[in-house]
């Protein structure tokens, strides 16, 4: 471009580049359209080859690592077989695997969140948005049967109720270090409310009770209801009593 | 792998658990046990060779890996690019009693050793098969994996002759699409240049990705005939949509949660290689075992030493794709370490928890934390109780007493009883104290 004097000179050129800028911008914008819509092809395309291709793609092993890579990237689950009639009348066949799978996979991914306590409603929720592709909708009952599988990986996965709703836990007991936190917060008056807890640790009110009921089994904490304000209260006689010993012990642990 | 055999075969490098450690790209296909590797003719006697005994032999895309099997800590390999004729098992009278013995003649280089670069001469090795291998099936991967050359793709893929269904990397200015390597080895073409030109590039390399696209999910055969390319498309797509800035991810906008699903994914898969009962037959547990021990060492370390049974089976499964293994054969896998030299082990708490759990952290080491926690003064004159130790430790109060009865089991200190009246809070106090007491 030729250089030009003068202010006139310098408005062209600004003019210029705002132009070349808005062009750009546009490329960029459709560009991403088009991957978007790229994308979105891939991903269904993907989703029905692994639901209908599955025996063939595990014949070859070099093809199946391909596969593999391309899901992960695409961000599609290689785990997508239907129920069908086998599996929904004898519980055979991989249906019920894949989904225990997926199952502890969204546990262990919301662990962060709610410490391993999940409802079985919100779990089956986020269960069909990974299964999209599948056609048949997930029950409670297909959960239940799912978790029913892990049974051989020893105890500690396991649904139980409180009230009328049903929660799925994922960290045994022996891992679970919420109990500690308790601890910690019933060392300054020797005892927790239930609500107290949920206040201070912002849980939800499940995974406290739960906690606290684990407390109660393991014979660390004891309940009083004899308090006038008809609160619960959750006495820890382990905690503050061998005070001395704790804090020999902290220093030695760090 | 020493000696003359070191100087014939490639070396080859193998994992803790004695698995033999491939390279990018390559992929397992399908082992055979008990096999014997011999040279044939002058060769062997020219350099005294005693035939390598009763090994596993991999086949991979790449070549060929024999690994010593009582010990798993010595292998060698021959690259496949090397081998130029496989003769199968001969079938006569006299072959039916003896074992079966396939002969791969391989070309070797004039320093001796197999290569399949500046070769001149061929050399015959012999496979014979003493384990109750399928030698069929065998020979018809080998073919398979022979035939698609996966080695000479991975070669030329390398310098960037993948990048042709490839749009310009949109973080450049329009301009720089130009000085990319698909432009510079064209034609010069007037209707090319400009920044209309450029525009009119791009759309038609988008139009041939997306013809790429369609012609792959055609069906199964078309799609394994472009997989190579289908793979880099979708690295690309996601580096465009979900790697860059925040600004750049348009997915969000559409799908919420989606960008964060595919972070999730992107840590899933990971073992190119599973160990199938297919690939690996009678080897199926003792294999998989050992490639469980190198999986399981990192989240083994992020969980802190200890790893619920449960999330090990998840993420184990999640690494291996479509490749399930089920709960029964895993246990088979983690109570096979026993017998193999892993620093691993699985344990069964009494509640019935199984975990995995590393050997450093072993009992004893727990123990003598404890055996010093128990010996503060305050101790000494109460006990510890399992919260204590828990709260020290940083454990599960559940762990901690669990830890607790074991050490009192093995006398380490003894229970002094349920204390101030509750049902099951036990106390627990040196054997010095005891002592003390009791005289």
């Amino acid at each position: 471009m030729r250089r030009r004097p003068g202010i006139s000179g310098l408005q062209t050129a600004a003019a210029t580049r705002d132009q070349y800028r808005s062009l750009g911008e546009n490329v960029a914008k459709i560009r991403t359209d088009l991957m978007m819509e790229q994308l979105s092809i891939f991903r269904s395309q993907l989703e029905e080859f692994a639901r209908k291709h599955k025996n063939d793609i595990r014949k070859s092993p070099a093809f199946r690592a391909q596969f593999h890579s391309m899901c992960a990237k695409i961000g599609v689950d290689p785990l997508a077989s239907n129920k069908g009639f086998w599996a929904e009348l004898l519980g055979i066949g991989d249906f019920y695997y894949e989904l225990g799978v997926q199952i502890v996979n969204v546990c262990l991914s919301t662990r962060p969140h709610n410490g391993g306590l999940i409802d079985l409603e919100e779990l089956r929720g986020l269960l069909s948005k990974q299964r999209r592709s599948s056609r048949d909708p997930i029950t409670d009952d297909d959960c239940l049967r799912a978790i029913s599988k892990l049974k051989a990986l020893g105890s500690g996965f396991e649904v139980f109720s409180v009230g009328n709703r049903k929660l799925v836990r994922s960290v045994p007991t022996e891992l679970n270090k919420d109990h500690n936190q308790i601890l910690e917060i019933a060392q300054a008056r020797g005892y927790v409310t239930s609500e107290e807890v949920q206040v201070s640790l912002m849980w939800h009110s499940g995974r406290v009770i739960d906690t606290l009921e684990t407390l109660m089994k393991e014979g660390l904490a004891m309940v009083d209801d004899g308090h006038p304000d008809g609160i619960r209260r959750f006495w820890f006689p382990c905690v503050g009593s061998t005070s001395g010993a704790v804090e020999a012990g902290s220093e030695l642990s760090s | 792998m020493e000696g003359a055999w070191g100087r014939i075969l490639h070396p080859l490098q193998l994992t803790d658990s004695g698995r033999p450690q491939l390279f990018p790209g390559e992929v397992e296909c399908q082992l055979l046990d008990g096999i014997d590797l011999e040279l044939e003719g002058q060769q062997q006697q020219q350099q005294q060779l005693q035939p390598l005994r009763s090994g596993v032999l991999t086949l991979t895309t790449h070549r060929l890996l024999w690994v010593d099997e009582p010990h798993q800590r010595s292998g060698a390999s021959v690259p496949l690019a090397a081998v130029c004729r496989v003769y199968p098992p001969k079938k006569s009278i006299k072959a039916i009693f003896a074992s079966p013995r396939i002969r791969i003649q391989v070309w070797y280089a004039s320093d001796g050793r197999i290569s399949a670069v500046g070769a001149d001469r061929s050399v015959v090795l012999t496979l014979v098969c003493r384990g109750q291998a399928n030698i069929d099936s065998f020979l018809g991967r080998l073919e398979q994996v022979l035939q698609s050359k996966a080695w000479e793709t991975d070669k030329a893929s390398a310098p960037g002759s993948s990048s042709v269904i490839l749009p310009p990397n949109s973080s450049r200015l329009p301009g720089a699409a130009a000085s990319n390597s698909h432009a510079s080895h064209s034609k010069w073409n007037p209707a090319m240049a400009g920044v209309s030109g450029i525009l009119r590039k791009e759309q038609e390399q988008w139009e041939e990705a997306d013809k790429n696209l369609q012609d792959a999910f055609h069906d199964l055969n078309a799609l394994m005939a472009k997989a190579k390319d289908m793979v880099v498309l979708a690295e690309k797509i996601r580096s465009k949509l979900l790697g860059g800035s925040g600004g750049q991810s348009m997915v969000d906008e559409e799908e919420p949660g989606s960008k964060q699903e595919m972070q999730d994914w992107l840590l899933s898969v990971g073992i190119t290689s599973p160990v199938t009962k297919e690939s690996a037959g009678a080897l199926y547990h003792q294999q998989l075992s050992r490639q469980l021990a190198d999986f399981v060492k990192v989240p083994l370390q992020r969980s802190g030493g200890m790893l619920a049974m449960v999330d090990a089976y998840c993420l184990f499964n999640r690494a291996r794709g479509t490749e399930l293994i089920s709960p029964e054969d895993l246990l088979q896998a983690c109570s096979i370490w026993e017998k193999l030299d892993v620093p691993f082990r699985m344990r069964k708490f009494d509640s019935g928890v199984l975990v995995i759990q590393s050997k450093e952290d072993s009992d004893g080491q727990v123990f003598a934390k404890l055996v010093i926690l128990i010996k503060t003064p305050e101790a000494l004159k109460v006990g510890i109780s399992a919260s204590d130790a828990a709260r020290a430790f940083g454990m599960a109060p559940a762990l901690a007493k669990e830890y607790l009865l074991t050490a009192e089991n093995q006398g380490c200190f003894l229970l002094k009883g349920y204390y101030a009246g509750m049902m099951e809070q036990m106390v627990f106090v040196s054997l010095q104290t005891c002592l003390k007491i009791l005289w």
